[in-house]
């Protein structure tokens, strides 16, 4: 497709995708992903661990302030996972895995939503309702299946020849 | 940074520790049994997680020591090997002995006294790491000075229980090339693990600098195992990684740079298990400044660990 091939022109995909400097290279934005993914999974799994039972004595409310932290560790990703697939988009696009993981994100964040409207409104920290716990387990899984997915497309582009 | 020569005088530094660290830890366990001592029981453990994580490097260095003899006529490449597979053999044991010890002390934080089956489960596994770690160790002295060595079949006798073959990392090489699958899999538990540590790490010690303020951080124990698990997956496979292929890591700053990051972070959470203050704090109490300088270091040192890992392809020469 003409416009992946425009965005891999750019001349940012190709700094980056070129640059061997360890800061703001394409190393560095690599850096910048893994952070980026230990703060957003790491907080969802933190999130939904406590929602299973998991330190009853942590109040729910106290978790409202790591809901922001998620969405620093999201817009990270967002940059920096566009800037690293502008650096390779015709390899990139090509490889299902790439929307396997951008479903997976979705409904992962969808999930994340609706976990926190729940935290936002309950008073009550021993009962947690079985359609949030439900929702917990299938966030935990969501996250699991975005880290494997991400993972899957490194491979994938690397099986087909392009560059990773 | 350091030179193949510098990490083969770590190893022969480092040696000493694995066993004489854990008769200490063990001889201090006993004697805390004996005399019901609490105190000395949990400083058994703090010895015993410290060792388990300085036999990290004491094996990993070993590596740049073989590499260092390679071609060397007067020793012998079987010793080498067979005492590379006792040595891991003997650092599986030694590394369960360090997640009990972490689980004691853990645990000692909600009952005070140590329970029957963590008591049970910290002595069969120190007496079984210190047989290993010893048999590990006098096979490894008979590489450096033959002059000793009895009996030259004798060593190679014993190795079907002190080194099973397939803990060589010829074997566990040809599996990660014959099964393409298996690295991809290792590295993907491997950022699975990162996350739940990771996230684990960042809430915990953010309770502890002062965020999430209403909760006690008494709360917060029983999360702080599914960190624990985290941190077993990444050094089960990350070992995995290291032993396939140890000579991408060796020679590679990065790789040092991370290792050293991850044994600071490792005291980190030994001194934060350990001390009491931290444990007592209720709901809207604040961390003194030492500790809330722990527990940034520590956020630090983990992004450190993240950062040096995805450099091991390009400050060093991973792939």
């Amino acid at each position: 497709m003409a416009v992946l091939q425009w965005i891999q022109d750019l001349p940012i995909s190709a700094a980056i995708a070129e640059s061997d400097s360890l800061w703001w290279g394409y190393a560095w934005w690599l850096f910048v992903h893994a952070v980026g993914m230990g703060l957003t999974a790491g907080i969802g799994f933190v999130v939904c661990l406590r929602l299973l039972g998991v330190g009853r004595q942590i109040p729910l409310s106290s978790l409202r302030v790591l809901f922001p932290l998620f969405w620093v560790g999201f817009y990270l990703n967002l940059v920096s996972g566009t800037l690293l697939f502008m650096t390779d988009a015709t390899g990139i696009a090509r490889v299902w895995e790439l929307y396997a993981k951008l479903a997976c994100l979705a409904l992962a964040l969808i999930a994340m939503s609706r976990l926190r409207r729940f935290v936002d409104s309950t008073e009550n920290d021993l009962t947690i309702p079985p359609a949030i716990q439900k929702t917990a387990v299938a966030c935990l899984v969501l996250w699991l299946a975005v880290i494997t997915s991400g993972r899957l497309i490194a491979y994938a582009v690397e099986a087909r020849g392009a560059v990773t | 940074m350091l030179t193949p020569s510098d990490l083969v005088h770590i190893h022969l530094l480092l040696n000493h520790f694995p066993t004489i660290g854990m008769i200490v830890g063990f001889g201090l366990f006993v004697l805390g049994l004996l005399k019901k001592s609490e105190d000395l029981k949990r400083g058994a453990m703090a010895v015993l997680f410290a060792i388990a994580l300085i036999s990290l490097p004491t094996y990993m260095s070993g590596y740049s020591a073989q590499k260092s003899l390679r071609g060397v006529r007067t020793v012998s490449q079987d010793v080498i090997g067979l005492h590379q597979r006792s040595a891991l053999f003997a650092l599986i044991f030694t590394e369960a002995t360090g997640v009990v010890a972490w689980y004691g002390l853990w645990s000692s934080r909600r009952r005070r006294s140590l329970g029957p089956r963590i008591t049970a489960a910290a002595v069969l596994l120190s007496v079984l790491s210190i047989a290993l770690m010893s048999g590990a160790a006098n096979v490894g002295s008979e590489i450096h000075h033959p002059e000793i060595m009895s009996d030259p079949d004798a060593a190679v006798s014993t190795e079907g229980i002190l080194a099973p073959r397939w803990l060589s990392s010829e074997f566990i090489t040809r599996y990660q090339y014959s099964h393409p699958w298996a690295w991809k899999t290792l590295e993907t538990i491997h950022f699975m693990g990162l996350c739940l540590l990771f996230g684990v790490v960042l809430v915990a010690n953010l309770r502890l600098l002062g965020w999430m303020r209403n909760a006690p951080l008494a709360g917060f124990h029983r999360l702080l195992p599914w960190g624990v698990w985290g941190f077993v997956a990444n050094s089960v496979t990350g070992m995995l990684f290291f032993i396939g292929q140890a000579f991408q890591y060796i020679e590679n700053p990065a790789f040092h740079l991370k290792m050293l990051c991850i044994l600071l972070a490792g005291a980190d959470v030994l001194y934060l298990t350990w001390h009491e203050e931290v444990w007592e704090m209720e709901a809207g109490a604040t961390a003194s400044a030492l500790v809330r300088m722990l527990a940034a270091s520590q956020i630090v040192l983990w992004i450190g660990v993240i950062y040096f890992g995805r450099m091991l392809p390009y400050i060093g020469n991973a792939f």
